[in-house]
């Protein structure tokens, strides 16, 4: 072995310290190998999750949360998916914070988004978001090159479509809910045929208005609408205020001519039968009774008067002595 | 020597497993060349498949279905109305020698997707009017027609509708959106299966007007609110009118009844009187005449009053003699 040289002597050196520490390198070798077996063998899936394993790059299986065991040094991959969570895309406007009390929002407005074309021709700028939930974490994961793009993509051009069956005025008023309706069964219809393992919980309308410039024209039909029923109504009151008043009225002239009929009736009822009473009586001497009740009238009338003079027919130029003004009394001479 | 044979050959064991067995990851496909030259069918299934060693190649293609996005244009519609139209496609490789032969890579389908979708977007919205593309369907149609329905039965059943709801004239579609996209696919479809791909749909994601376009619409829209509310307005005054109307008549009515009525009551009332003074009156009318005289005598001539009386009168008799 000598032909080697001197460094024979070194190789001999260096294999004689290795085999002195051979046990320890061995030991720690053995400590990093289990280490990393153990490391990679086992995986966490969180409550809201589930995990795709995939083996050799071939989907094996979905597993539920919990722990689970796998093949390892990454022929066992896991891919976790937050299959519970409810995920959410924003059309028309963005919320940027949700950690403060109040959700703020993004200041830019996303026109593009959400200016649309109503069947009548008409712009409506509609603004809504999309609720899903992934369903089936393996197609979602593998069916499409980006699950994201497409909910987007389809969630516009549905809502367009769904927009685009209706007036504007169905839209911005009766139509909501009815909106959110087809544009939810019509969207997962589509993504079904994709076969992208994505189920929509929700398609909600948020803000739908008129394009801002025609806002204010929008507002007028609303107060032509109050001012409508406002005339409306005051015509009603006055109507209200009126017509009872007449009724009552016309309650009360009928009443009074009632009154007025009773009375009449009475009177004549009354004056008759007085007549009668006094005739029966008369008839049994009529020439006295009458003188009787003539003189007795008499009686009551001179008593009653301030005044009475006697005059003697046989005596003339009486009358000056009333003098001129007490005249008047006497009807035929007041007008001489 | 021993010793060193079996690392060693271990070593090139590892070596060459790794030039033969390769793995396609799950949302791809694989085809294997040799020398560049595509052998055997393409590879759909992930797993670990094998090759010859050095010889054969592996390249990768995707499986998935891919999205496209257009580039908004500007296509003036067959009613001459300029709109931008934003399309997306989904489309996937079905037959991955071709693609790789025509067009290579992703990057390269993309470009004649481009062109493809691109030019059959514009034949077929510049062959359509503008409703085609933005409705679906004749639904609106209906609805209003069913809308004036229901307006017209209320209006039947005495029910005061003011209706606000003026729309344009609103043409019937022939296609609609949907149908728009089936034709664009369709006619896509022809060039891009040469190219190994398979387009899954075409969506007309945005429609606008353009700008200057835009602004007349909004125009429109202004004036077209601006009659509406002027409707509303005048509608409020004519039904103003009307309770106006109905106060009026109702008024004229009530009093004349009234009066009527009191008239009438009046009238029998006193026909009745006259008829009881008759009845009673005629049993005999000279006394009823003098027994009436006396009694207006007595209601009529007041106290204050100046009397002369001639010593001639029927009362006086005695006091002149006996």
């Amino acid at each position: 072995m000598s032909q080697y040289g001197p460094f024979q002597n070194d190789w001999d050196k260096f294999r004689r310290e290795i085999r002195k520490y051979s046990k320890l390198i061995t030991l720690a070798l053995g400590a990093i190998f289990t280490v990393i077996t153990l490391a990679t063998s086992f995986y966490t899936v969180a409550p809201e999750e589930e995990a795709v394993v995939i083996r050799l790059g071939r989907y094996l299986e979905t597993t539920p949360p919990g722990l689970h065991f796998k093949l390892p040094f990454g022929i066992d991959r896991e891919i976790k998916v937050k299959t519970k969570q409810i995920l959410q895309a924003e059309f028309g406007f963005r919320s940027q914070d949700f950690s403060s009390r109040r959700t703020r929002y993004s200041q830019e407005d996303f026109d593009d988004e959400s200016l649309m074309l109503t069947g009548d021709l008409n712009v409506a700028d509609v603004e809504w978001v999309v609720q899903y939930q992934v369903a089936d974490p393996f197609k979602f994961l593998f069916q499409t090159s980006s699950p994201e793009t497409n909910i987007r993509d389809v969630s516009e051009s549905i809502m367009r479509r769904v927009v685009g069956d209706r007036s504007v005025t169905e839209v911005l008023t009766t139509g909501r809910v009815e909106i959110s309706q087809d544009a939810r069964d019509l969207m997962q219809e589509v993504l079904d045929r994709y076969d992208l393992g994505v189920r929509i919980v929700t398609v909600k309308l948020q803000d739908v208005n008129p394009p801002d410039k025609v806002k204010p024209s929008f507002n007028e039909v609303n107060a032509a609408k109050q001012e409508q029923e406002q005339v409306i109504n005051q015509a009603e009151e006055r109507y209200n205020k009126v017509i009872p008043e007449a009724r009552g009225n016309a309650q009360k002239m009928i009443s009074e001519a009632e009154g007025h009929a009773t009375r009449v009736v009475n009177r004549a009822l009354g004056d008759a039968e007085k007549f009668n009473e006094i005739y029966n009586e008369y008839r049994k001497a009529p020439n006295l009774t009458r003188r009787r009740i003539y003189l007795e009238t008499m009686e009551k009338l001179f008593n009653r008067f301030e005044d009475v003079t006697i005059v003697d027919p046989n005596v003339k130029g009486l009358l000056p002595v009333f003098g001129g003004q007490r005249l008047s009394p006497i009807p035929g001479e007041a007008q001489q | 020597m021993i010793k060193y044979i079996i690392p060693a050959s271990l070593g090139l064991i590892l070596i060459l497993l790794r030039a033969i067995l390769f793995v396609i990851p799950e949302g791809r496909q694989a085809i294997i060349t040799e020398f560049g030259r595509p052998v055997g069918e393409p590879i759909t299934e992930a797993g670990l498949h094998a090759k010859m060693p050095f010889i054969q190649e592996v390249r990768f293609v995707d499986k998935r279905i891919l999205s496209w996005d257009g580039f908004p244009n500007q296509i003036p519609t067959k009613d001459k109305k300029y709109i931008m139209v934003d399309t997306t496609a989904r489309w996937r490789v079905v037959d991955a020698l071709k693609f790789i032969q025509t067009v290579r890579n992703e990057v390269g389908a993309k470009a004649r997707l481009d062109t493809i979708i691109d030019s059959t977007t514009r034949d077929i919205i510049s062959n359509h009017n503008l409703v085609e593309a933005v409705r679906n369907s004749n639904q609106i149609l209906e609805r209003i027609r069913e809308y004036e329905q229901e307006i017209e039965e209320r209006k039947e059943q005495g029910e005061n509708i003011l209706e606000d709801e003026v729309t344009g004239e609103i043409e019937e579609i022939a296609s609609g959106r949907e149908k728009l996209s089936e034709m664009i696919v369709a006619q896509a479809l022809e060039e891009l299966s040469k190219l190994g791909i398979a387009l899954i749909d075409v969506q007309l994601r945005r429609i606008s007007y353009e700008e200057s376009v835009e602004q007349k619409v909004y125009e429109r829209m202004i004036s077209e609110r601006q009659r509406i509310a002027q409707k509303i307005r005048s509608i409020g005054q004519g039904e103003m009118r009307i309770i106006e109307g109905r106060m009026a008549r109702d008024l004229e009515r009530i009093r004349s009844e009234a009066y009527r009525k009191a008239q009438e009551i009046r009238g029998v009332a006193d026909a009745r009187a006259t008829a009881i003074y008759a009845g009673s009156i005629r049993r005999d009318p000279q006394f009823y005449d003098f027994l009436r005289s006396m009694e207006a005598y007595d209601e009529s001539l007041k106290g204050k009053t100046r009397f002369l009386l001639s010593s001639d009168s029927e009362f006086l008799k005695y006091l002149r003699s006996l």
